[in-house]
């Protein structure tokens, strides 16, 4: 039980629930906006978090769209994990999704609330880094489009307000050949030890990671040391656990230099099985 | 024995369970109660120094807040040591330190948060090796001066040692002089949870004549009367406690715990109705858990593989209070060789305090921890010796003629067969002691582990049934056995249809416990459902009978020995035709001529263990216990060396059930608790920061088995009677988990070639073990 009174609001625009937000916020009151709830709910439950206005944004229309339109996919914002995977319209994205938590929340936890949430891990956001995708913001100022890459530090940098309305992805991107691994600390379903998504550009693979360090992120250098060809495996190996841009995970479920250890199978792993030997 | 008794049938409360209408004791009404919520303490050890509740009593809807200085009783099982809500010292992180009774859940909820507690963090201890090193914080200043529950606890003013039992056997020096291999290991296995799907909740009122009601799902009803008489001041004959079904409870519901807040909650309201209910946080944290522990072994053997003598230490993580812990203490010690033929022996158990969440029973009864410490010593000796596991250990088993630690000279009836079970789990699990190379980083082991346990009851624990018969002639079995999801009640329904010659569907079980109307069963522990409630059924069906013939007598003009009962019908033998249906004849039969005859049949039954004795407080000699169950389990796994990564691939169990009733039931128990032991022993494990807080408080971190991680399991009986129990079925409920943990960590060890003598048995601890072996 949340132990706390609060106001609900269930916009049915995107201005109304960005002027919700700045009212509520002009009161000195804490606010956030609501996609499933999975987060929210456990979090008040615990006492962790006590907001005073939720605005629920998963009822606007623009936030449930999932379609292609033009050369263009559109994510909107409240999307549930799994309709995205059962969609398959953007494959990769769909197997890393389909991995995150079980069945059930994958049904609640929403495409924005796990980019947006505090569990670090929020996988959702690699196929999205290497596909290039874009990201339209709504927020007090309106409506803004950006690159993932520019929002997205580690956590999504969002303005005072702002929401995740939808996620834009170019089809060359969601149809690519890809690969995906994750690793747990033990579990069939469980946060990642190391997680890994790869995205064919052409001749090159581009590479996404998450669990191994604080924050996922995608690293053009770890995926130069593994894509060239010059070098014997077991060196590119080296060299890409070298470029790590920051220093590794280190929590209970798994110490920095265990992460490290899977880090170093799985893309030995991943550099034996898709074919870097013979480029 | 009878067929009926050995087919397979559904439990009794199955339907209601497999489509969800069945009702356990929070799916009651609330309906005009009052809400209770307990503040717990965030400090693994510290001193209260005020606690604030002004603002929460100002609140509109708080009926009344409760704290240890305005409670001040104090419970336990064996030592009276634990204050029902912590008063001036705070010893775990979790402890109840206050409680809200509120018009509903919410507002007790809100008013949690403003009470105000302020705390004086003390220096934690949580390794019971630590906790006896001199220096350590002594956890209970006044130990000497605690109120006991029983003779046979030996509390150390001073130490943090709750109780101490010893076992002395033959000349330990003799034994070592006589072994060619002295292997010496340690051990520490972490506390963990019992993680029952339904929390832990009760309910109370008190009625204007001075009698209470509780309800509750715990596993010990009578206890609960007991106690909390005791502990408020009444006759027990006031307390009612009833119980409905059970949503698991693993050892982890006896406690009387909930039950006291309940009522302690009811009498701060005047008698209202009051609810107390847990969050799943709370069950974790603050509801008494698995014990941990730390053990040495020393074992000597000769070269050819016969163990001399054995040195064991086994000291008890009992957590803050000792609760049922002292006890558990003294079963390891009685139980310490495993089922193994060891003549000189020494060992000592303790039970020892720390700032742990305090320790109670958990399926296995510590079993299934001392088993990991004496099989990996096994296999430790196995492999010094180069020896097959298996052999070894046939080599050794328990046979009849032998002496158990405690001095019980071992016979088939109450051993079993240690030596065949072995024979058996070669095919079934398909046993090859070596290492199996699947490619360059994995490979496949096998890990064996034989277990033993015998349940430790009270010497004077006591069961019985009533039986009564309805319109149809169709029976209600009442018995004070709990349904915690075993299916005992269903078997003890099997054996009635079975004695009375009639279909178990004429069976119907009363799953309710109610003190009121309930003979009394002592707990609903130890796995003695069918031992001693079986006994009591079977004297209750003996009981009907007699009166049935006598009736039956009467009424067809015969002897009463001439009568025969079958399929609910009295005949005159010989003459089949001639008889009279049940409903004719249990509420006494009436004379086609109109005379009335005989009188209201109803069996009753009553049993009290016999022939059990206290442990002798220097040798530990002494027969407590009625039995054994033996068994031995294998446990296949495949491990990727890079990184400690395994699978479980197989499981198998071979138990000596005596007989087995009910096959399909009983496979489906030992199932469940080698789920259970596997995933105990690969990932449970309460983990705490510095301060004593726990880090895994909720299910997200805190990992069970799931669906879809299970091996296969494979399953076997074999049956050697216990010739004084019911059909000679011996104890099985608990025992499908006792061995798993050890079979699962041979495996490992034989995978790794590193001694995995530390769980839970993660892939990143295997990692480590294999890192440091090579460097």
């Amino acid at each position: 039980m949340i132990a706390k009174t609060f106001a609900y609001y269930l916009p049915s625009t995107e201005i109304e629930a960005a002027e919700v937000f700045l009212r509520s916020k002009a009161q000195g009151k804490q606010v956030l906006y609501y996609g499933g709830g999975s987060e929210i709910i456990t979090m008040a439950t615990a006492g962790t978090i006590a907001p005073d206005v939720v605005i629920d944004i998963k009822a606007l229309p623009a936030m449930n769209a999932l379609e292609i339109h033009g050369c263009q996919l559109i994510l909107g914002g409240a999307v549930s994990l799994e309709r995205i995977r059962v969609s398959n319209l953007f494959p990769l994205l769909g197997v890393v999704v389909g991995r995150i938590a079980d069945h059930t929340n994958q049904c609640r936890i929403t495409l924005g609330g796990n980019l947006c949430g505090t569990i670090i891990y929020r996988e959702a956001v690699l196929p999205l880094l290497l596909s290039d995708a874009m990201v339209a913001l709504w927020g007090p100022e309106g409506p803004r489009q950006a690159p993932i890459q520019d929002v997205f530090q580690g956590r999504m940098r969002l303005r005072e307000g702002e929401f995740v309305h939808q996620i834009l992805v170019n089809t060359a991107y969601t149809q690519a050949p890809f690969f995906h691994i994750k690793q747990t600390l033990g579990e069939k379903i469980g946060y990642p030890a190391v997680t890994i998504a790869m995205l064919w550009d052409g001749e090159q693979r581009r590479m996404a990671f998450s669990g191994i360090c604080e924050k996922p992120f995608r690293s053009t250098a770890m995926e130069n040391a593994m894509n060239n060809p010059a070098k014997p495996l077991a060196d590119r190996v080296a060299q890409a656990m070298d470029c790590l841009p920051m220093g590794t995970l280190e929590n209970q479920e798994g110490s920095g230099t265990y992460r490290r250890q899977i880090l170093h199978k799985l893309l030995t792993q991943f550099g034996e099985k898709s074919g870097y030997e013979n480029l | 024995m009878e067929a009926l008794a050995e087919q397979d049938h559904h439990r009794k409360e199955a339907w209601e369970k497999v489509t969800g209408k069945a009702v356990y004791t929070d799916d009651l009404p609330i309906t005009s109660h009052y809400c209770a919520r307990i503040l717990t303490s965030p400090h693994g050890h510290a001193r209260i120094l005020s606690i604030n509740t002004t603002d929460a009593l100002a609140m509109e809807g708080v009926k009344a807040v409760v704290t240890g200085e305005n409670s001040g009783i104090m419970c336990g099982t064996l030592i009276k040591d634990r204050p029902l809500l912590a008063n001036s010292i705070t010893r775990y992180a979790g402890e109840p330190v206050a409680m809200i009774v509120a018009v509903d859940e919410y507002t007790a909820d809100h008013a949690l948060q403003k009470v105000q507690v302020t705390y004086k963090p003390l220096p934690c201890v949580f390794r019971p090796g630590d906790s006896l090193k001199h220096g350590a914080p002594i956890l209970h200043e006044k130990l000497g001066e605690y109120a006991r529950v029983v003779d046979d606890v030996t509390p150390q003013a001073g130490t943090n040692i709750a109780s101490h039992y010893p076992v002395r056997k033959g000349d330990m020096q003799v034994g070592w002089a006589a072994s060619d291999v002295v292997v010496e290991e340690s051990f520490y296995l972490p506390p963990s949870a019992h993680m029952p799907m339904e929390i832990h909740t009760a309910r109370c009122h008190m009625n204007r004549d001075g009698t209470v009601e509780i309800i509750s799902p715990t596993q010990a009803p009578f206890e609960v009367a007991k106690q909390n008489a005791c502990s408020f001041r009444i006759p027990a004959g006031n307390i009612r406690s009833r119980v409905p079904l059970v949503g698991g409870a693993y050892g982890g519901k006896v406690t009387v715990a909930v039950e006291a807040l309940a009522m302690l909650a009811s009498q701060k309201v005047g008698g209202h109705p009051v609810r107390v209910i847990l969050t799943r946080e709370q069950e974790m944290t603050t509801m008494p858990c698995r014990m941990g522990l730390e053990a040495r072994i020393k074992a000597g053997v000769t070269k050819d593989g016969m163990l001399q003598a054995m040195e064991l230490t086994f000291w008890l993580d009992n957590g803050a209070y000792s609760d049922i812990g002292p006890y558990m203490a003294k079963s390891m010690a009685a139980d310490c060789t495993g089922p193994y033929h060891v003549e000189n022996l020494l060992c000592d158990a303790y039970a020892v305090y720390t700032n742990h969440t305090y320790a109670t029973s958990y399926r296995g009864f510590a079993h299934e921890s001392l088993t990991l410490c004496v099989e990996r010593t096994m296999d430790k000796l196995a492999k010094t010796l180069k020896m097959d596991p298996l052999a070894l250990r046939r080599l050794n088993a328990l046979r009849p003629g032998h002496l158990s630690p405690t001095g019980v000279k071992c016979t088939f009836s109450n051993l079993g067969d240690v030596a065949t079970c072995l024979d058996q789990i070669k095919p079934l699990s398909g046993w090859n002691p070596s290492l199996v190379t699947i490619d360059q980083n994995n490979v496949r082991a096998q890990g064996i582990a034989c277990f033993w346990k015998s349940s430790v009851p009270p010497t004077d624990a006591v069961s019985g049934a009533v039986i009564t018969f309805n319109e149809d002639g169709s029976l209600n079995l009442q018995t004070g056995v709990v349904e915690f999801g075993s299916g005992s009640k269903s078997l003890l329904a099997e054996l009635l249809a079975d004695r009375m010659r009639i279909s178990i569907d004429q069976v119907h079980v009363i799953m309710d416990v109610d003190t009121r109307v309930t003979p009394k069963h002592f707990k609903s522990v130890a796995s003695l459902s069918s031992y001693l409630a079986g006994r009591a059924v079977l004297r209750a069906a003996e009981d009907a009978l007699m009166q049935l013939r006598q009736i039956g007598a009467e009424a067809l003009c015969c002897w009463p020995e001439d009568i025969e009962v079958k399929d609910s019908k009295v005949y005159r033998r010989g003459d089949p035709d001639v008889y009279v249906h049940f409903k004719d004849l249990v509420y006494g039969f009436k004379a086609p001529a109109g005379a009335s005859i005989g009188k209201q049949v109803i069996g009753r039954g009553g049993v009290m263990m016999k022939g059990l004795s206290s442990m002798d407080p220097v040798t530990g000699q002494g027969q407590i216990s009625p039995a054994w169950t033996v068994g031995v389990q294998v446990v296949e796994v495949e491990v990727d060396l890079r990184d400690g990564t395994y699978h479980i691939l197989r499981a198998s169990t071979v138990m000596d059930v005596g007989n087995a009733v009910n096959p399909k039931g009983m496979g489906e128990l030992v199932r469940g608790g080698m789920s259970m032991g596997l995933s105990m022993a690969s990932r449970e494990c309460f983990r705490y920061n510095p301060d004593g807080k726990p880090t895994t408080l909720s299910l997200r971190s805190y990992k069970v088995m799931h669906i879809g991680e299970e091996p296969e399991y494979r399953i076997a009986f074999v049956e050697t009677p216990q010739e004084d129990a019911p059909y000679g079925t011996r104890s099985m409920s608990e025992h499908g988990i006792i061995g798993m943990a050890a079979a699962l960590a041979n495996a490992l060890s034989a995978a790794t070639g590193q001694s995995v003598n530390e769980l839970p048995a993660t892939p990143e601890r295997l990692w480590i073990l294999l890192k440091e072996a090579q460097t």
